[in-house]
């Protein structure tokens, strides 16, 4: 509608229109506050990503299998149990429907394939012209994650801030060498007044174990006894960790294959017969996949 | 009256028009940013990899690859740890902590209990541009340096304040690349904006580069503790036989289906006074 038609209007019809936009007018004012709000949440989304990028993954549960059995030599002493792994980029190209992905055994020959550029591939029924690629591919990451569980120490918290640091140190010592409670000889308490927390060491393997088969234990502060949170020691290290960009080298991509009708396997074997030929410009092949119907995954490996 | 709401209307449409573009503009940012490429303003190492046949059909892809994972757990002096084939022995024998195994004229009281495998389920980590560390690539292949050798003379080369470097506080092989961390992050700002270095590494000088480095933080690691399904502990065995002797007695009592054992896998005994540290890997991939 525009405002010159508006006028014409007899000033009841007016005050139904003025009704309406009013209407109109607090619901775009409602959708633009929407908008706004989102554009809001993807700022920031945008401004967190580009100062770090996060990593967030469920290690997958798996079965664990007995190996081995290692021995020290007198004296040194297994202090932790332990838990490490690597972790990499899955590297993946997304193959799209008319395209396929060949892998030469030599580099160079994949170099020539890509350089030549424009290929005719002969099909059942006609000739098919494909066009060599490099192979876009994403940066990654790799790193190796190693967790140490101390079986001599144990952190304590939620210990009560009542006594003077040096009472409740001793007070701490003298709860956790308690037998009757599942302690044991304590090597060394280090508290830190201002958080509630400690850590404590054991003289023997085996306590903290003992101790850690609850969640709380009791500290008796005279006359009052409290339970404070026991949990287990652990350290962690990130090693090795590096970003890198992934390269094929090997690998063609291969498009212009849309609108034939044929099994994927039929073509991918094609495929295979003409790069195979040394006056295609080819060589060795060693992996052949093409996708017609439907776009697959292609994983990129060492 | 109308006339200004008309205005009213059409300024408000005007806006919910820029609103809607501005919209379109950041999620066509975030599209491109969806891959960490473009986060990281400077090259990064490249590594070669090849399509070796592996496909998935469908869109969820993990993202990570977990491999080499390898739990450690000590074991007490005076103890044995029995795997069996299989876990559903391990799991009878478990039922009871008290267990006798038979000698010629008298029996050994022990115990049994589970081994507890501490697991990693969960982790986080964050990365962001290291201030105090640096990349150095270019390493020319047959290298006739070992891993030691060549951190030396890196380090030893970067450490000297007339190449531009300083005190080398971290160093690490990486793949085809090393880490160098300095105390003074001045160093490795200068050393970066240099950029590019001839270095002595055996007889030749080699021209290496040296890059910024993104460095990792574990944010977060959920640990579980999973009991190993196929084997047990037996603890507190008396010490009164040496360890092959008690390796013997126990593989004989354990593999017997009437003293509750089954076909027994591996056993290792830890005599008193002594440590094992037993090792488990994942069994697949």
């Amino acid at each position: 509608m525009d405002a010159a038609d508006n006028k014409k209007h007899s000033p009841e019809t007016e005050v139904k229109r003025t009704e309406q936009n009013e209407g109109l007018i607090h619901e775009i004012m409602r959708e633009n506050l929407q908008l706004d709000q989102e554009i809001k949440t993807l700022e920031a989304e945008l401004c967190s990503d580009a100062r770090e990028f996060q990593i967030k993954e469920n290690v997958p549960e798996r079965n664990l299998k007995f190996t081995t059995v290692k021995s020290l030599e007198d004296g040194d002493r297994f202090l932790n149990s332990s838990c490490s792994f690597q972790v990499s980029s899955q590297i993946a190209y997304e193959l799209q429907k008319g395209q396929a992905l060949i892998t030469f055994e030599k580099e160079e020959v994949a170099q020539n394939v890509i350089e030549m550029g424009k290929h005719v591939v002969q099909m059942e029924k006609a000739p098919v012209k494909v066009t060599a690629h490099l192979v876009p591919l994403n940066i990654g990451v790799k790193f190796q994650v190693h967790v140490n569980i101390s079986k001599m120490k144990i952190n304590v918290t939620g210990i009560p801030d009542e006594l003077p640091e040096e009472q409740t140190r001793d007070k701490l010592e003298l709860s956790f060498c308690k037998s009757k409670n599942g302690g044991g000889e304590v090597e060394s308490v280090d508290y830190d007044k201002k958080s509630g927390s400690a850590v404590v060491t054991f003289v023997e393997a085996g306590v903290a174990d003992r101790i850690l088969k609850k969640k709380d234990y009791p500290l008796n502060m005279n006359p009052k006894c409290y339970r404070v949170t026991v949990t287990p020691f652990i350290e962690r290290r990130l090693e090795k960790y590096q970003v890198f960009s992934a390269i094929s080298k090997r690998t063609v991509l291969l498009t212009g294959l849309e609108g034939i009708w044929m099994d994927e396997e039929t073509v991918e074997d094609l495929i295979s017969i003409h790069f195979q030929r040394k006056n295609n410009g080819g060589g060795e092949v060693d992996a052949v996949k093409c996708s017609l119907d439907q776009p697959y995954v292609a994983y990129f490996e060492e | 009256m109308s006339v200004t709401l008309q205005d009213v209307l059409c300024s408000l449409q005007e806006e919910q028009s820029r609103l809607k573009m501005k919209l379109q503009e950041l999620q066509q940012q975030k599209r491109e940013l969806s891959s960490p490429k473009e986060k990281i303003p400077f090259p990064v190492p490249e590594v070669p990899l090849a399509f070796q046949g592996r496909t998935q059909q469908g869109r969820q892809v993990p993202k990570f690859l977990v491999s080499n994972l390898e739990i450690c757990c000590p074991l007490p002096g005076g103890s044995a740890l029995v795997t069996f084939d299989d876990p559903k022995v391990a799991d009878q024998l478990l039922q009871q902590k008290e267990h006798k195994i038979d000698l010629e004229e008298c029996w050994l009281r022990v115990q049994i209990q589970p081994l507890e495998l501490p697991v990693v389920t969960n982790i986080q980590v964050s990365s962001q541009p290291d201030s105090h560390r640096v990349l150095v690539s270019g390493f020319p292949s047959g290298l006739q340096l070992s891993e030691e050798e060549l951190l030396d003379k890196l380090e030893i080369f970067f450490g000297k304040a007339k190449n531009g470097g300083g005190d080398v506080e971290a160093r690490e092989m990486l793949q085809g690349t090393v880490m160098l961390g300095f105390a003074d992050e001045k160093v490795a700002q200068n050393l970066c904006q240099i950029g590019q270095f001839r270095v002595p590494l055996g007889r030749q000088h080699v021209p290496l580069r040296v890059s910024p480095y993104v460095s990792g933080e574990i944010q977060e690691a959920k640990i579980k503790f999973q009991q190993a399904l196929h084997s047990v502990l037996v603890t507190n065995i008396p010490d009164i036989l040496d360890a092959p002797e008690l390796h013997d007695i126990l593989s004989i009592h354990f593999q017997k289906p009437t003293r509750g054992g089954g076909e027994v896998e591996a056993l290792t005994v830890v005599p008193s006074g002594q440590q094992g540290l037993a090792v488990f890997t994942s069994s697949s991939s």
